[in-house]
């Protein structure tokens, strides 16, 4: 219990220390200070997974809000999903707070880097381990700024800022959504509870609107997680230190929605049409994002909308009723999406804060551990087996096999696309001859420990990752389906599969022939793609991400900046100054009057007193006397 | 009890003392007198007893206004600097002594059980108060509020008296205790109509006392003439004791006649509120401004009598203790600030001798800004829960109009309390440092940090209330 609450404690005074004492703490103080309260958290973490002894536990801290009937205190809950989510954040973020040591070491701001991560980290608990929709609600606003803050951690430069900017607004555009659904929850319920609302479900209760509340948590799960229509903001994002989008934009933060949606799995059960909705959301943006990503040529750019993809595939999992794929998804995308981030980033570290995939290749030699460690995750990403990244993105097509024959068609359709842009960027980057100038090429090293040790730890992961809840016909036991099954619903009986079906022998062949193709043309054709310019037709449509940006710019932001100047320039100055400064004058005006009748003369005074003395005693009387 | 009978002997011997002891020793001997008799009066909690032939009664809602009279009075005690060297024309000995005789009136005035107590409580504490208002001789503006104030007082001292008279001929008794069992118990129908102008009547002279609009006249000029210190007094203790016996009779016996007061009521509530606040505005003096403000606290506390909710009571002492630590600042800050300016400037009273006071004299300008900000209303300090209570009180008992006016009026007040902690923040000024004392510091400190205690945890007094 006192150990338990030093988990979110922890990052909370690094973050006091480092942002108190920073610019004074010398480098090497500020990156162990800011290190050690996740690892710690870490300790805790397995202590208490390796204890839980499967039952929900409730602490709470205090009373937080009591209004009339509404009470809503501050509590935790620990049950086997939060412990499974704590583990991923303290684990993969204590590698990446290790890594920050070694990539940000030349950075003036480290100090303070360092404390708006142990930040993130704090709210990132404070999100899972809330036993109800408010706490959450809490660590959800407090990710977005730190998001925001991170994102923008480079701030002289303008379109950083920007980006900072779009991340928090498309944001908050989702916690809206998800701000109604809490409200409508409490309307509905009564209460924000996880255990309250959900037993009242499976009591049978009759509750209304439960789509409607399930429709606007699942906004505020398309805005954090990334969907279609909100995603534009996450490839922006990656102006933010790579540490920053492995930890918060690929393992973490992005994966709040599908954490939420699993969390009130009983909500959304019961809105079928909101699952099918989120279904397909699901499906068109691992499809979108797959298909931009295939003619990115920065480095982060493709890994960003490779997460995306990604996030898609969870979703999808979601719509259909597979949570346990979908969270084990969560948990080896975390691996391999966080390796890969980390990779590009030494990467780019080596090349002197080169993005660009068309001015790298060669480094295979140069680079062996970010080469060899970024393989082993391009291979788990593209779902080659038995890396980590096949089975739980095969545990999410099998549900979908067996829900919507459509859906999984085009999920396989993705799942191919994903394999080549992957290994596009892979070969781009690590093979052929070097196209970067002079000064790059002397540069290059590879990176020192404090970046390569999370690097490789993340590999063993990406690698053997896919034990955590191995299938019964690799063998396995499906650890993870048995952890999770006390929170989720009953699983549908899926049968047992065979290795040489339809079902299986699509995605290997999707995960084997684009990847194949790929060597071909880049490895052994050595193409490289031409500048800017020389894209055309389909192919700039998508390099330009389907304009996306700039539909958004003319339907949303150009409306509301030319309706904002208008209020600006006349309504605030026609309408509003006009009421305002008018009621100030009159009350001036009335006051100037009243005061003449503070004449001084007492006689003038006696008069009015007993003229309403007389007033008063007549029309309260009238009635009564005459 | 025995704190009324202790309180009138201090006050002789502070007579005698005035022969031996210099002007200090009086003023720190008035306040352990004051401290002695506030204990006095504790030792009377949770024992509702009658005394001096049943016209004296002591409950726990009695000893709560007692106190906080007395709590006013230790502060203006406090800063009154023992009134100066000037041997020839001021009698500190003697201005204690009537103040603590008219504590004496303020205290009958709320523990009354009898229509002469309260009519004698009045006297006292009025004549105590037209004595102090003309004390600077020499000043011709003191003397004209003396006589104003004094003409006034004795005019409304009629009605009042021209009311119980009537009531007692429609009742045949001046126990409260008699009147409320009559009153209740008779058919309104059957009752003469001479009683219910006997009501109004009081209920006018109460008025007046707590300033309420149209009996407000009197309030500007003699705020403005009377020496600051006795103004301090008049607008804290005058004004809380009055409306003390307004709120008992009003809500305690007249209860039952609800329909021939209220409309009364309302109107001059929503009159004071509008006449106080908006004349406020224009005021360039901040005595005068303090004056107005004060009307318009009394519209506010008017307005939540006929609320009738059982934590009116508590909201009413809480709104005057709130009132009385803000205004014994606003106040006192302002003595200092005037004295200082007095040599220098024409009107030492203006807002505009306010300018520039934060940047050599930071704690007076921020202990002056915290009372305007409770004053005002403004959330994190008393004032904002005072103004809170008493509007949820007059709400729940659904009375709408009157408190959207008020409401209303609290954001036009904002204006003119604002007005002042511009001048002392933003406005540009010469004021060097102010020398003050050290017991006046401690009071305006003690005052200041109730205001924000109060401000953060209401609860604290809310819950003995």
């Amino acid at each position: 219990m006192s150990l338990l609450l030093l988990i979110p404690l922890l990052p909370l005074i690094g973050f006091a220390i480092n942002g108190l004492a920073y610019p004074k703490l010398s480098k090497s103080i500020a990156g162990i200070v800011g290190t050690i309260p996740p690892l710690v958290a870490f300790v805790i973490s397995l202590q208490l997974f390796l204890n839980f002894d499967g039952q929900t536990q409730i602490i709470q801290l205090a009373d937080w809000i009591k209004v009339a009937d509404l009470s809503i205190p501050f509590a935790f809950q620990i049950d086997a999903l939060s412990i499974m989510m704590l583990l991923v954040i303290t684990g993969v973020g204590t590698l990446i707070h290790l890594y920050s040591m070694g990539y940000m070491a030349h950075d003036a701001g480290f100090g303070k880097f360092f404390s708006f991560l142990n930040l993130f980290i704090f709210f990132m608990l404070i999100l899972v381990l809330g036993a109800n929709f408010t706490v959450l609600f809490i660590g959800w606003e407090g990710v977005g700024l730190c998001s925001y803050l991170l994102i923008g951690f480079w701030n002289q430069k303008n379109s950083y800022g920007d980006a900072a900017r779009k991340a928090f607004i498309m944001n908050r555009i989702g916690d809206l959504g998800f701000l109604v659904g809490i409200f409508l929850l409490i309307q509905e319920f009564g209460t924000t509870d996880y255990q309250t609302i959900f037993s009242t479900i499976k009591d049978g209760t009759e509750v209304g609107n439960i789509g409607l509340i399930a429709f606007c948590l699942f906004i505020g799960a398309m805005g954090k997680s990334a969907q279609i229509p909100l995603f534009t903001w996450l490839p922006d994002a990656m102006a933010g230190p790579t540490p920053v989008s492995a930890l918060i934009h690929a393992a973490t933060m992005v994966t709040a929605g599908i954490y939420m949606v699993i969390r009130a799995n009983a909500l959304f059960e019961l809105s079928p049409e909101v699952l099918h909705f989120v279904g397909w959301i699901g499906l068109a943006t691992a499809l979108l994002g797959a298909a931009i990503g295939l003619f990115q040529n920065d480095i982060k750019k493709v890994l960003a909308y490779s997460t995306v993809s990604q996030l898609g595939y969870m979703f999808m999992g979601l719509g259909a009723s597979a949570y346990t794929a979908s969270f084990f998804h969560v948990m080896t995308h975390a691996f391999f999406k966080a390796l890969l981030f980390l990779g590009a980033g030494s990467v780019i570290h080596a090349m002197s804060d080169e993005q660009d995939i068309r001015k790298m290749g060669g480094l295979k030699s140069k680079m062996p551990i970010t080469y060899l460690t970024f393989l082993l995750g391009t291979i788990a990403i593209s779902g080659i087996p038995p890396f980590a990244g096949f089975f739980s993105k095969d545990e999410i097509l099998a549900a979908l096999y067996h829900h919507d024959f459509a859906m999984w068609c085009l999920a396989i359709l993705g799942s191919a696309l994903t394999s080549f842009y992957m290994f596009r960027v892979f070969i781009l980057t690590f093979w052929g001859d070097f196209r970067g100038t002079e000064k790059q090429a002397h540069h290059l090293h590879e990176s020192p420990w404090s970046m390569t040790i999370p690097l490789i730890i993340l590999a063993v992961f990406s690698v053997g990752g896919g034990l955590i809840n191995l299938p019964h016909f690799a063998g396995g036991n499906e650890f993870l389906a048995h952890w999770l099954a006390p929170i989720l619903p009953e699983p549908h009986e899926v049968g047992e599969v065979s290795f040489f079906s339809l079902e299986m022998g699509a995605p290997l062949v999707a995960a084997f022939l684009p990847a194949i193709f790929a060597i071909y043309y880049f490895g052994i054709q050595k193409a490289v793609p031409g500048n800017d310019e020389s894209v055309q037709g389909i192919q700039k449509v998508i390099y330009r991400k389907f304009y996306i940006d700039e539909i958004y710019d003319f339907v949303f932001v150009r409306p509301i900046q030319v309706l904002s100047t208008f209020f600006a320039q006349v309504i605030d100055f026609l309408v509003i100054d006009l009421i305002v400064e008018g009621v100030g004058k009159t009350v001036k005006t009335a006051s100037d009057e009243i005061r003449k009748a503070q004449t001084g003369n007492v006689g003038y005074y006696i008069f009015m007193m007993v003229l309403s003395i007389a007033l008063i005693l007549v029309l309260t009387l009238r009635s009564r006397i005459l | 009890m025995t704190a009324i009978i202790a309180l009138s002997l201090f006050g002789i011997s502070n007579l005698f003392l005035g022969f031996w002891f210099p002007r200090k020793t009086i003023q720190l001997v008035t306040l352990l007198f004051l401290v002695v008799s506030m204990a006095l009066t504790v030792s009377d909690w949770n024992h509702e007893l009658l005394w001096f032939g049943n016209m004296f009664r002591t409950t726990n809602t009695s000893i709560n206004f007692s106190l906080i009279i007395q709590l006013a009075a230790f502060f203006v005690v406090a800063f009154s600097k023992a009134f100066g060297q000037d041997d020839e024309h001021t009698h500190p000995a003697e201005y204690y002594a009537i103040m603590l005789f008219s504590v004496v009136g303020a205290i009958l005035m709320v523990s009354f059980d009898h229509m002469i107590v309260l009519f004698v409580g009045l006297e006292i504490l009025s004549v105590a108060m037209y004595v102090l208002t003309g004390s600077d001789k020499r000043n011709l503006r003191s003397n004209e509020a003396a006589i104003k104030y004094f003409l006034m007082g004795s005019f409304t001292t009629g009605f009042l008296l021209f009311g119980i008279t009537l009531v007692y001929g429609a009742t045949r008794s001046f126990y409260i205790s008699n009147i409320g069992t009559i009153l209740t118990t008779t058919a309104p129908e059957s009752m003469p109509s001479f009683l219910f102008i006997g009501v109004l009547l009081i209920i006018v002279g109460l008025l007046f006392k707590v300033s309420a609009a149209p009996f407000h006249f009197w309030t500007p000029d003699v705020y403005e003439g009377a020496p600051t210190i006795f103004t301090m007094f008049m607008s804290t203790i005058v004004k809380t004791a009055s409306f003390a016996a307004l709120f008992q009779l009003v809500s305690g016996i007249f209860g039952s006649l609800y329909t021939v007061w209220v409309l009364p009521v309302y109107f001059i509530s929503m009159l004071t509120l509008v006449v106080g606040n908006i004349s406020a505005v224009y005021q360039q003096s901040v005595k005068r401004m303090l004056a107005f403000s004060s009307i318009s606290h009394a519209g506010y506390l008017i307005l939540t009598v006929s609320s009738k909710q059982i934590s009116t009571t508590s909201s009413i002492l809480y709104y005057s203790l709130s009132y009385t630590l803000a205004t014994v600042v606003a106040f006192a800050v302002l003595i200092l600030v005037s004295e200082y300016q007095s040599a220098r400037v024409e009107k030492p009273e203006n807002f505009s001798s306010f300018e520039g006071l934060a940047k050599n004299n930071p704690g007076l300008a921020l202990c002056f800004s915290i009372s305007m900000l409770s004053l005002a209303g403004i959330p994190l300090t008393a004032g904002f829960w005072g103004k809170f209570f008493i509007f949820s009180d007059t709400f729940s008992r659904n009375i709408i109009y009157p408190v959207i006016l008020a409401i209303l009026m609290s954001a036009v007040g904002i204006y003119y309390y604002f007005k002042g902690i511009i001048a002392v923040y933003l406005k540009a000024g010469e004021i060097e440092k102010i020398e003050v004392p050290t017991l006046f510091k401690m009071a305006l400190w003690a005052c200041t940090l109730g205001t924000i205690i109060l401000g953060i945890y209401p609860s604290l007094v809310k819950s003995v209330f």
